[in-house]
């Protein structure tokens, strides 16, 4: 785990209101691994960090992906070439494809997208062959950078791909990885219980400490979606228990 | 010249005035990447006789300069502490004080019986002030009586070193802070968090699960302050001030307030490092005003 000041090198637009900011984090970027995160924090900016996943890596980089929809992303949104945030990271347990596969299916939806571009570069070095389906409400909002062996993408509202939810337009594989809001991967879970899926709760410290990121167990009782997630195999999890909606109150 | 940043607080000698708060250091295996050489020790996460799952998510949401909590006291169980933790505190340099916590006085009393004497356990903070549970915490602490009879139970139970955590949520604190330091208590921390609510303007309910929460960081401190203050005025043993430190001046502003040392709770959380920050920025200040060591800090403790 490192702690670093990382100065801004890279902003992108990937879709409506969707962008791929990039900062100079040499050891992060060495080492994490996809489904990991980054724990952002801007002095001054709001008190807490936000976790986001790592979208790719390389190049002493990382690359997150976000929204605004609060003051801190509008904040970071704000940022110029060489603004420093910081950043500690790599944090949480990531996908695992060390599991006997030969195919595996990506299945993103919205802001889910985020670590899959770090996944399919994983699962191809592990000899895998990558179908990535990525869905959003409309057209606009589909994010631009998918790839793989197969893209197929889906909407909400039929303006492009495969008209309905992601977790409908995706075929079965060895593997299934899937990031989302809670409610789509409740879905991926009922279709399939072994999936590994990225969850999304509010954080106050990322690193184990504070026990505010309690994701519920199908086994009962909580654990730590920073640490022991954010990765869940689909049935561990006790998704009516799990918030749906984050709202975020002073930022996200 | 380095100035001597040692105290007493309680029974304990600390080897500085910057302590990791219950709640925001875990069980001291978490917390990564903090400079260790800087912690005069850290009070465990709260604890309770047997395991408790915790509240149901949500359990935290930011709020300005601040951010509320609901985590419910989630915890192992005593008989668990004792085997996975215990034996890593016995190995550190610094003091752990072990969080306790109960239903009734008894529980508090047997959960501080079971810890004595176990290696590792350098002694108790009795927290009668947690907002987050149905029975207890809070309840204790905003009642003069019930206060000292929680103190009473742990006191006989143990010669460890007892210090007292209070609630903000009172009209009076020194009459709680007497009225524990007469049933007992080496010294007391002040405060806890401060119950606070936030409403989800999608859901329209409040954003946490337990629809209250603790509030703690930047925005309680000047709050946390005066009742540290207010405390340290009302006894004569020592006052750990808590609440919304984030730098080397807001724990110098508890400790002129009257304060013995402080604690270092949710700026954790933010830099991992903050105690060491904190520790180093007190030296610092000490050096340049020339203070050899922590009796010297003028201190504002008017006697009426
Ligand atoms: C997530 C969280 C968990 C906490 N858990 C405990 C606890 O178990 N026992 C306790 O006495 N105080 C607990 N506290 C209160 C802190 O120890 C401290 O009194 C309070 O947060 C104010 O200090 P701060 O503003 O520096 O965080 C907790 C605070 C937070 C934020
Ligand atoms: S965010 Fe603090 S324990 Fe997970």
């Amino acid at each position: 785990m490192f702690l670093t000041d990382a100065p801004l090198v890279e902003r992108r637009q990937v879709a409506r209101d969707m962008w791929v900011l990039g900062f100079a984090a040499p050891d992060i970027a060495a080492s994490v691994k996809a489904g990991q995160f980054v724990n952002i924090g801007m002095r001054p900016g709001p008190l807490l960090r936000r976790p986001f996943s790592v979208y790719r890596a390389g190049d002493d980089r990382i690359e997150v992906l976000l929204k605004a929809v609060g003051v801190g992303t509008a904040q970071m949104l704000a940022m110029r070439e060489g603004d420093v945030a910081s950043c500690l990271g790599p944090l949480g347990r990531g996908f695992d494809l060390t599991l006997s596969a030969k195919t595996v299916s990506l299945v993103s939806g919205g802001l889910g997208v985020a670590p899959m571009p770090l996944a399919a570069r994983d699962a191809r070095a592990a000899g895998l062959q990558v179908t990535w389906v990525h869905g959003a409400r409309t057209a606009d909002e589909l994010c631009s950078e998918t790839e793989g062996d197969e893209v197929i993408l889906a909407t909400d509202d039929g303006s492009a791909g495969f008209a309905g939810t992601v977790v409908a337009a995706a075929p079965d594989a060895d593997l299934v990885l899937a990031c989302g809001p809670n409610r789509m991967l409740a879905a991926a879970a009922q279709r399939w219980p072994q999936a590994q899926v990225a969850v999304e709760t509010y954080m106050g410290c990322g690193t184990g400490v504070c026990l505010g990121c309690a994701v519920p167990l199908t086994r009962g009782g909580y654990d730590r979606a920073c640490t022991e997630g954010p990765v869940y195999v689909a049935s561990d999890v006790d998704w009516p228990a799990l918030p749906s909606h984050l709202s975020y109150a002073v930022s996200a | 010249m380095t100035p001597d940043l040692s105290v007493e607080v309680g029974g304990l000698k600390l080897r500085g005035p910057v302590l990791a708060a219950s709640g925001t250091f875990g069980y001291g295996t978490e917390v990564p990447l903090l400079e260790r050489r800087a912690l005069a020790g850290m009070v465990s996460k709260g604890i309770f006789l047997k395991p408790r799952a915790g509240t149901a998510p949500s359990r935290i949401v930011e709020t300005p300069s601040g951010m509320l909590n609901a985590i419910g006291l989630q915890g192992p169980g005593v008989d668990a502490l004792i085997r996975d933790y215990a034996p890593k505190w016995e190995a550190w340099d610094f003091p752990v004080l072990v969080n306790i916590n109960g239903e009734s006085a008894s529980e508090y009393g047997e959960v501080a019986a079971r810890l004595d004497g176990v290696p590792g356990v350098a002694g108790f903070e009795i927290n009668i002030s947690c907002p987050n549970v149905e029975q207890g915490g809070m309840y204790f602490g905003n009642d003069p009586r019930a206060a000292a009879a929680v103190t009473e139970a742990v006191r006989r139970r143990t010669k460890l070193p007892v210090w007292v955590k209070l609630t903000p949520m009172v009209s009076d604190i020194g009459v709680i802070a007497r009225a524990v330091e007469g049933a007992g208590a080496d010294a007391l921390s002040a405060v806890n968090t401060f119950v606070g609510m936030s409403m989800d303007l999608h859901a329209y309910q409040p954003r946490l699960s337990f629809r209250t929460g603790g509030l703690s960081g930047p925005a309680i401190r000047p709050l946390a302050v005066h009742l540290a203050h207010q405390a340290a005025r009302a006894v004569d043993i020592p006052v750990v001030g808590v609440g919304g430190i984030m730098r080397a001046e807001d724990a110098l502003e508890f400790l002129v307030a009257g304060c013995r040392a402080v604690q270092v709770g949710t700026a954790t959380f933010v830099n991992p490092n903050a105690i060491a920050d904190v520790h180093d920025g007190i030296a610092e200040f000490m050096a340049r005003k020339g203070f050899a060591s922590l009796d010297e800090l003028p201190r504002y403790l008017p006697r009426d």
